[in-house]
């Protein structure tokens, strides 16, 4: 190939190259094409439930309750958002906390750490959730609703998130830490400097995942009937007023709206971390 | 000869039953480089890992720079000796082990600055003269990842060298290397020597211990078995162990 070739002389191109531009080629076409069927799908669905226009009436949407609703409803999405958030924090910490016993030498840390990702490993999220609504109350433990939504999201996170860590650390190689420690850095230097920040950044993707499952898994806390997110007030109206297919599909629009927005910036930051890497 | 850099008395090691090392006695003084060779399994790596501490030693004592340390000590008093002796020893690994999330430039001030407590400033005209010494300082910005496995260990070696010890250990640094990148990392060692450097270098290269080395010990099944001049040891081997593993290299070339 010529660096500087000028543009009248059109070199024949070598087989290689062609057979890499039809690939090329290709792969755009098919993108091209998944891309359109994926808007024909949404219109399907548009003109669907815009049934009037087609003289259905059985799935016609009422954009009256729509229109009426539209700030309620999604008023919720903040509150989602808001116990997604302290719920991934706390489960981050207890998760940390929990892959560290796990890594411990000393037996009762250890118990602790393992007791716990196995409790809330062995039980639904569910129960978990009307647990500290309903049961903890009983105990004369009452607690603000959204509290009691984010300690059980985020315990239940936790001790799945606590795995992600461990293989994390167990990620980052013997000859590390020993590089550290003949450095003279303290255990402690030695898990701050230089194994956290490797084990995080293997398991930023992964905690993505789990902070998007989080955001949809926060809607059972609707079901306690104390916490307003998106999907208590989702079914609020669409009860009250026997628009429940109106209701849900709101709901699911800024569920989904969410999600592929979080999806975005997710693999932002993995496109990002993946640079310093190895 | 005043005080020895490393003293190693009467080192034995055990890992579980298996008796790897079997009562080492060495001495490094001040501006000596001394050759370790010996054919694999024989413990070499494992003595040079006692003699930081990577590997608790079963018996006897190491001394660095004066500071004595016997085996099976415990608490406070003992793992602050160890803390200083590592102080006093750089390492230098196969296998480089940079650290991935740092730049090289960060990787050499890492230590200065969080073991040392040094101020920035002075880390990093540290950083930058070491890696100047290795020929690396053009690479400082970049990645580990980024840059060949010679380089790699050049940069190692500066980041040992940063934190100025008094002795430089030497785990077979060019033994991970592709055969032509082996010449940049043993210049670098040798200018080091030159410069007046001590070190204790575990080695397959024998054209650089003759040419470097001040001494050379021969480790057979975790013992000294022979040791002397490199130019006499390989001309003149007294042990028959040392005849067969030199044998062998003269095989393998
Ligand atoms: N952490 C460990 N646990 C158990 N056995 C070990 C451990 N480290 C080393 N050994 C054993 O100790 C012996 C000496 O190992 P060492 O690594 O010191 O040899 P070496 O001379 O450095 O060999 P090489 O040239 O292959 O690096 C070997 O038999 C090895 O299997
Ligand atoms: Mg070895």
């Amino acid at each position: 190939m010529k660096l500087f070739g000028s543009k009248q002389t059109t070199e024949p191109k070598s087989q290689a190259e062609l057979l890499y531009e039809l690939q090329q080629r290709k792969e755009r076409i098919f993108r091209t094409n998944v891309g359109a069927s994926w808007v024909f799908l949404l219109l399907f669905l548009y003109v669907v439930f815009s049934g009037d226009s087609l003289g259905l009436d059985a799935i016609s949407l009422d954009s009256k309750f729509i229109a009426d609703n539209f700030a309620f409803i999604g008023k919720g999405l903040g509150v989602t958002i808001y116990i997604s958030l302290l719920s991934i924090a706390l489960a981050i910490v207890l998760a940390l906390f929990a892959a560290l016993g796990r890594l411990s030498r000393f037996p009762p840390f250890y118990a602790l750490s393992t007791f716990y990702v196995s409790l809330m490993r062995g039980t639904p999220l569910y129960l978990q959730i009307f647990f500290f609504f309903l049961a903890l109350p009983q105990l004369g433990i009452v607690m603000p609703p959204i509290m009691a939504g984010v300690l059980a999201l985020g315990m239940n996170y936790g001790a799945y998130m606590s795995e992600t860590f461990r293989a994390g650390i167990g990620s980052v190689g013997k000859g590390q830490r020993e590089a550290a420690i003949a450095l003279g850095m303290t255990s402690g230097q030695v898990m701050r400097r230089i194994v956290m920040p490797q084990a995080l950044r293997f398991a930023i993707p992964p905690m993505g995942n789990d902070f998007i499952a989080m955001t949809k898994d926060s809607a059972m806390v609707a079901a306690t009937g104390f916490v307003h997110e998106l999907m208590w007030r989702a079914t609020r109206q669409g009860r009250a007023t026997f628009h429940n297919l109106e209701a849900l599909i709101m709901a699911a629009v800024f569920y989904w709206g969410m999600t592929l927005l979080l999806t975005a910036i997710q693999s932002r930051i993995e496109a990002r971390l993946g640079k310093g890497d190895r | 000869m005043g005080t020895p850099i490393i003293k190693v008395t009467n080192l034995s090691k055990y890992f579980g039953r298996l008796h790897v090392l079997k009562g080492i006695n060495l001495e490094v003084q001040p501006r000596e480089v001394v050759c370790v060779i010996g054919r694999s399994g024989s413990g070499k790596s494992t003595m040079l890992r006692c003699i930081n501490f990577l590997e608790e030693p079963s018996e006897g004592e190491i001394e660095i720079h004066g500071l004595k340390i016997p085996a099976g000590g415990k608490g406070r008093e003992h793992y602050k000796l160890i803390h200083e002796a590592r102080l006093l020893t750089g390492m230098v690994f196969q296998e480089f082990n940079l650290f991935p999330h740092m730049s090289i430039l960060e990787n050499v001030m890492e230590a200065p600055v969080i073991v040392k407590g040094m101020d920035h400033a002075k880390a990093k005209e540290i950083a930058e003269m070491n890696l100047a010494r290795v020929g690396m300082l053009f690479k400082k910005d970049e990645y580990p990842n980024r840059i060949s496995g010679g380089q790699k260990q050049r940069v190692a070696i500066a980041r040992a060298l940063a934190m100025q010890p008094e002795v430089m250990l030497f785990d077979e640094p060019t033994s991970a290397l592709d055969p032509e990148l082996i010449g940049e990392v043993l210049e670098v060692m040798k200018g080091l020597a030159k410069e007046g450097t001590t070190m204790l270098v575990v080695t397959h290269e024998m054209g650089f211990a003759r040419e470097v080395a001040d001494r050379m010990v021969v480790m057979n099944e975790g013992e000294l078995i022979e040791e002397g001049e490199p130019s006499e040891v390989l001309a003149h081997p007294k042990h028959k162990q040392t005849q067969a593993l030199l044998d062998r290299y003269r095989t393998a070339d």
